[in-house]
């Protein structure tokens, strides 16, 4: 990933600390999240719903 | 005669009641063990002798007034440092919740409780469920009883490795991409993770609520039924606790598989990961004598264990870094560096990615349950390898993916791992059992079968 990217990536979910600390691990962690999120494929059926689904009331 | 520690929970709970055993007995022969072995297999973060001992006396005296409460009663567990046991702290292993003190039990400590179970101590574990095996942390990591050089699978590792030991008979874990069954399977032991909904988990710190089970390991079949008995059951305050009739998990563990038709997953560890020979070759030995016990066996596919882990990943990361996330800001330096390189991830998922997931999930639940219309049960792979050394990081790095048990927590299946066999290095390799949602009895009937087939359960690791 892009440095930049990033680094504006991690500041905006609130990381500078660990963006100083452990950029390493921040990197590491950026790039998982691309490789994971990558390998998921999300159904082409507009209608598809997602589980687990909003139930009425309190619990499943 | 058994030694009073390789009692299971069913001999000693028949002990008790035959009164050639007291619970007083067995605490305090388990104590002198935890002392003499602890100190080279770190199953526990704390060891709290002095409630057990005020709990088995308590145990020895109703029951020596006949006022038996069940089949747990004197019976000692271990519990993972993840689950509220009141007055101890829960440190999820980790030096962010050091002092965090629990003030009341889990719900499932609550029932095992009231069941008679006694609360032995707080049992290591990966940091939150997901960052080990680590040596950055404020305790030392769980090592395997069959050679302490190597890793006892996690999270629930000290479950895993105190049962194993012979430190308790039965433990309980948690189980969100794995936990319960990895150690099983890396301990040569039974780990059970229940349908999703069938055991509360308030009380238990979240990593992934979607996810999470809680779920019993022990040495046999049928103690796994004990323990599921006592734990099981509707939470209306947990938001996934499911009302359901399921109950009396042991009822048929005696009535063997000739009637039920089983699932072999051969492409998860033949083409998606092939696994170790040593793997394969158990797996097909356990196919084998399920057919010889009459069981009819065939081959089924379902999707890929590619995809099964990314879902898994997306979804866990999403979730668990909504309840780390402020830590992550504020103490970065406070988590191990396994757990910050595995939570971090979420920050850097989209929502669109994790529903996206969510969406992608329910597919495959669909695809699961309409092989299991077919089928009772699924059997599979659990590791694809034999442990691996725990000063050995890029080989744990390799082998710790190399699972099939996360697609049953996106899945929410009832899911069993237990041991298949022992390796040339000496180490247990494992089986997997799946079955239809809240048919946890059946996935355990299986399992029994097999282990009145086999003489894994009676293997003990060299440690004395």
């Amino acid at each position: 990933m892009d440095q930049h990217l990033l680094e504006s990536l991690a500041h905006a979910a609130g990381l500078q600390k660990a963006l100083i600390e452990f950029p390493d691990d921040v990197a590491a962690a950026a790039a998982q999240a691309l490789n994971n999120a990558g390998a998921v494929q999300v159904p082409t059926d507009p209608t598809a719903e997602p589980w687990p689904p909003m139930c009425p009331g309190i619990g499943l | 005669m058994t030694a009073l520690h390789w009692l299971t929970a069913a001999e000693a709970s028949r002990a008790f009641a035959a009164k050639t055993l007291s619970p007083v007995e067995l605490v305090r022969a388990l104590l002198a063990r935890i002392d003499a072995l602890d100190p080279k297999l770190h199953a526990f973060i704390r060891l709290d002798a002095q409630g057990a001992m005020d709990a088995a006396r308590a145990a020895e005296a109703e029951i020596s007034q006949g006022r038996i409460r069940g089949p747990l009663h004197g019976v000692p567990v271990g519990v993972k440092d993840i689950i509220d046991v009141a007055t101890l702290p829960t440190t999820c292993h980790s030096q962010v919740l050091v002092n965090n003190v629990a003030k009341t039990d889990a719900v499932v400590i609550q029932k095992l409780r009231q069941a008679g179970a006694i609360i032995m101590g707080k049992l290591s574990t990966h940091e939150f469920a997901i960052g080990g095996p680590s040596f950055d942390l404020p305790f030392p990591p769980a090592r395997n009883p069959w050679n302490p050089d190597y890793h006892p699978g996690g999270s629930s590792s000290g479950s895993g490795a105190g049962v194993c030991a012979g430190l308790f008979p039965v433990a309980l874990g948690s189980d969100t991409g794995g936990s319960v069954r990895n150690p099983a399977s890396a301990c040569g032991i039974v780990g059970l993770k229940p349908t999703y909904g069938l055991v509360s988990r308030r009380g238990v710190f979240p990593l992934s609520f979607t996810l999470d089970h809680v779920g019993p390991l022990t040495r046999t079949v049928a103690d796994n039924a004990l323990m599921l008995d006592a734990i099981a059951g509707h939470d209306p305050a947990d938001p996934g606790s499911k009302a359901t009739q399921a109950r009396y998990f042991g009822r048929t563990l005696d009535r063997g598989v000739r009637d039920l038709r089983i699932g072999f997953v051969r492409h998860f560890h033949e083409t998606d990961m092939p696994a170790h020979p040593e793997v394969t070759a158990g797996l097909e030995d356990v196919a084998r004598i399920l057919q010889a016990e009459g069981a009819e066996v065939r081959t089924v596919t379902l999707p890929s264990l590619t995809e099964f882990s990314g879902i898994n990943r997306v979804i866990l990361c999403s979730e668990a870094w909504s309840i780390h996330a402020p830590w992550l800001r504020e103490r970065p330096g406070e988590y191990g560096q396994l757990s910050r390189r595995r939570l971090l991830p979420g920050a850097f998922m989209t929502a669109g990615d994790y529903v996206g997931a969510q969406r992608r999930r329910l597919e495959l639940i669909a695809a699961v349950e309409d092989t299991l219309r077919d089928f009772d049960v699924l059997l599979c792979a659990s590791s694809m390898d034999p442990s691996s050394r725990m000063d050995d990081p890029e080989e744990t790095a390799r082998t710790y993916p190399r699972q099939a048990r996360s697609p049953f927590n996106v899945t929410g299946h009832p899911a069993l791992a237990m041991m298949a066999g022992l390796s040339s290095g000496g180490l247990p390799v494992s089986v997997q059992f799946v079955g239809r949602y809240f048919e946890d009895a059946t996935v355990l009937r299986v399992a029994a079968a097999y282990e009145r087939a086999t003489p894994w359960h009676q293997k003990r690791p060299p440690i004395g």
